[in-house]
């Protein structure tokens, strides 16, 4: 084998050529790295990864918690449901939810369609990890609201202790900032329900339910009254299903992003291979060299081929560590089922970083592959004459 | 231009290398298309709805709000506006498939005269009127779904409760960058059913108040009446022309279009390092050469002219093959059916295939501006003692 350092040497020697490689083959990296972590980002603040035993009630045919609801009266009597989980100091697991999605300006003065949840508080035990970050919970019937830290201060005035104007008539204070788990939640201002019923003049509805059953067996029991009584007649889904659901959304984005990148990828490969058969033709009286000391046409194609792979990983390292600086960066994009905006934390998971560095690698291999194998076809003598 | 055959020989002595870095910037290029366009179609179809004439009214409260069927005629007969009809998303399944394509609920009687760049044949116009329960499809959609005049078209309420059973009753066309895969039916069915079966809960919501105003009225006027009229009631409204209601769709995508851009830069970025290194190597390879040029009596000029020729021509052939072979193929294959929905039309506009072709001779220039410098520094004598 022909030792390493002949490899790095050789690197460091043409360093302009090297340098200009890896800061080429570094963006295509970043770049797939922001793309992967994009899509992988929206799929988790999509989705909410809830309790099995969690059930969203809608109204029958809606498919979203935001296509409108149904009568109150459904809904108190659900408390009473056989089954239901209940919370030894806020009672029945039961959470009345009434939704308003009004077109609010983000910081930067863009528009976009908000979701503003009015809940019970009970509701809170239904997510995930909810927890207050800054401030407090709010207090019922004082106008209050509670904001998703990830979301606070990408809208006007929507940083703890402002006062958020909704419409001509409603506003709340800004009394706490809550976290919930990473999933959906993430994306809503909440307040109280009443506080919302009576600002939109919307008494006696709901939007959505959430409900925990005690059991397995409840749980189907839940979704079968709620489905089949007559008192009811709603849409019964467990939230694994609806939330299954809601994420499906993004598998166009998703394949989108991954056929960008794998391009990107191809491109980058094409550079990579250039930058080999120029280190390999500028070589040939070494090569030829090399190979009358003895060295093997294996060892020569291995060599090369390292070489490109050492030249594509710097890239690829250098690409990775250009995304630490996002890694902490929330954004706002629109989720396209509901037209509503989500706030997405960028995802840069192992899968994410293991992905986008195979994908160097790829570059390194491919690429390298056909300069190395002339390497290796070269006639010693003739490559031994040459200038 | 008397020295193209030089450059062009320059170019095809290593066929290697040259393909090499056009197929990298083409592939490239043909990529940052698709990605420009996604955010650039938006804007190109709301710049060709200035001056449509048209206005839509909605709610200040979004989507979700109402806006009361009676602002439909109470706007409309304010003057100058010509025709005025409800817009109410409908949003149903249909066979199953959710929100394959939009749903409006209109005024069958109005809508040809608001809408006027939607063709329908005169009979089938009449048919739509006289059927309460008829639609009107528009032609991409009936090609892509085998969907004939007579045929039923059930559609599933989701937002609504009412599920509408549905017949074709015409086919409209429409130009390129308008939806050619839109279901249009009567608003005044969905109301009928949902006061009918359904209590009345949902009634009377027009969604947007979609209208036609006379040609040479100032929409900004308009729409400042409209919302002066409503600003009192319990139901306000937020009037913009139709271009400005197209835009603010865009604006949803929010910080999305901001990575996008982000990406795309990178990318060019990326592109001027892959072909400034291979033009950078050529010249390493022709030092020898340049040299001689000199030493016959070539000015630094003239090799500087070369050698920038030489990158900018290579670029150039990656942008023709990406960004406008990029706009020839979608021109030519329509993806919207394949994207389940999320993209209802989608094309490369001209100025983005142009701008990408732009794009890739600055990318040329700006790669080959230090190898050209070098090249035009470079010493004679130095140059013909230098062993490559």
């Amino acid at each position: 084998m022909v030792p390493i350092k002949y490899n790095t040497r050789n690197l460091w020697v043409r360093r302009g050529t090297t340098l200009m490689t890896v800061a080429g083959t570094a963006l295509i990296v970043w770049s797939s790295c922001i793309l992967f972590s994009m899509v992988e980002g929206l799929q988790q603040s999509l989705d909410v990864s809830g309790d099995p035993l969690d059930l969203i009630i809608l109204r029958k045919g809606s498919t979203n918690e935001t296509d409108g609801g149904f009568e109150l009266d459904k809904a108190d009597t659900m408390v009473t449901l056989k089954g239901v989980a209940t919370d030894p100091k806020l009672g029945p697991l039961v959470s009345r939810e009434l939704l308003n999605i009004p077109v609010m300006e983000r910081a930067n003065g863009s528009r976009t369609n908000l979701i503003i949840r009015g809940l019970d508080p009970v509701g809170r035990l239904l997510r995930r990890d909810f927890q207050i970050v800054a401030g407090r919970d709010l207090e019922l019937g004082k106008g209050e609201a509670i904001v998703s830290e990830r979301l606070a201060g990408r809208f006007k005035n929507s940083n703890l202790g402002d006062t958020l104007k909704v419409g001509e008539k409603e506003s709340y204070r800004v009394v706490g900032l809550f976290r919930a788990g990473g999933g959906s939640a993430e994306s809503e201002i909440w307040v109280d329900r009443k506080d919302l019923e009576r600002n939109l003049s919307r008494e006696g509805s709901v939007s959505s339910v959430q409900i925990r059953a005690a059991g397995p067996t409840d749980f189907e029991s839940i979704k079968t009254v709620i489905t089949d009584d007559a008192q009811y007649r709603l849409l019964a889904l467990g939230e694994r299903e609806y939330y299954a659901k809601q994420t499906q959304s993004t598998t166009f984005l998703k394949v989108f992003g991954f056929v960008i990148a794998v391009f990107l990828t191809i491109g980058a490969m094409f550079a990579a291979a250039n930058t080999m058969f120029g280190a390999v033709a500028s070589r040939t009286r070494e090569i030829g060299t090399m190979r009358a000391l003895g060295f093997s046409k294996s060892s020569i194609l291995f060599c090369f081929l390292g070489e490109s792979v050492i030249l594509c990983s710097i890239g690829g390292i250098v690409g990775l560590l250009a995304t630490l600086p996002l890694q902490a960066l929330s954004f706002g994009t629109v989720n396209s089922n509901t037209f509503t905006e989500i706030t997405v934390n960028f995802a840069f998971g192992p899968l994410v970083m293991i992905v986008a560095f195979s994908m160097t690698l790829a570059m390194g291999v491919l690429g390298g592959f056909l300069p190395a194998w002339k390497a290796t076809d070269k006639d010693i003598i003739a490559s031994l004459r040459e200038l | 231009m008397k020295y193209l055959g030089y450059v062009l020989r320059n170019i095809s002595r290593n066929p290697v290398r040259s393909l090499l870095t056009i197929g990298s910037i083409s592939v490239s290029l043909f990529l940052m298309m698709i990605m420009l366009s996604f955010l650039s179609v938006n804007s190109e179809v709301s710049d060709s709805l200035k001056g449509s004439n048209r206005i839509i009214a909605m709610s200040s409260q979004g989507f979700a709000a109402q806006v009361p069927i009676r602002f439909v005629d109470e706007v409309g007969s304010m003057e100058g506006v010509t025709a005025a009809s409800p817009l109410s998303w409908y949003g149903g399944k249909y066979q199953e498939q959710e929100m394959p394509f939009a749903q409006f609920g209109i005024y069958p009687e109005k809508i040809f005269d608001i809408w006027d760049e939607l063709t329908i044949p005169e009979d089938q116009k009449k048919a739509f009127i006289d059927d309460p329960a008829g639609c009107v499809i528009g032609f991409k959609m009936a090609e892509e779904r085998n969907i004939k005049i007579g045929d039923p078209m059930p559609l599933k309420g989701t937002i609504y409760p009412f599920d509408l059973n549905l017949t074709v009753r015409g086919i409209y066309k429409s130009p390129p960058d308008r939806d050619g895969r839109m279901c249009i039916f009567n608003w005044r069915f969905l109301e009928e059913g949902l006061k009918k079966d359904f209590q009345g809960r949902q009634a009377g919501n027009a969604g947007t108040v979609f209208l036609k105003i006379k040609s040479g009225t100032d929409p900004a006027q308009v729409c400042q009446k409209i919302d002066a009229s409503t600003i009192n009631s319990d139901t306000p409204t937020r009037t913009q022309t139709e271009d400005a209601f197209v835009a603010q769709f865009a604006e949803l995508w929010g910080d999305m279009r901001l990575m996008i851009s982000a990406v795309g830069l990178a990318v060019v970025v990326s592109l001027i390092f892959v072909s400034g290194n291979a033009m950078a190597m050529a010249m390493r390879e022709r030092t020898t050469e340049i040299a001689i040029l000199k030493a016959i009596g070539f000015t630094n000029g003239k090799v500087l002219g070369m050698v920038l020729s030489e990158a900018v021509f290579v670029s150039t052939i990656g942008g023709m093959i990406g960004a406008l072979g990029c706009k020839l193929l979608f021109d030519v294959f329509d993806i919207s059916p394949y994207t389940a929905g999320a993209l209802p039309f989608f094309f490369i506009p001209t100025k983005t295939a142009l701008l990408g072709f732009g794009t890739s001779i600055l990318i040329g220039f700006l790669s080959g501006l230090l190898p050209a410098f070098a090249a035009a520094r470079l010493g004679v004598i130095q140059g013909l003692r230098k062993v490559v």
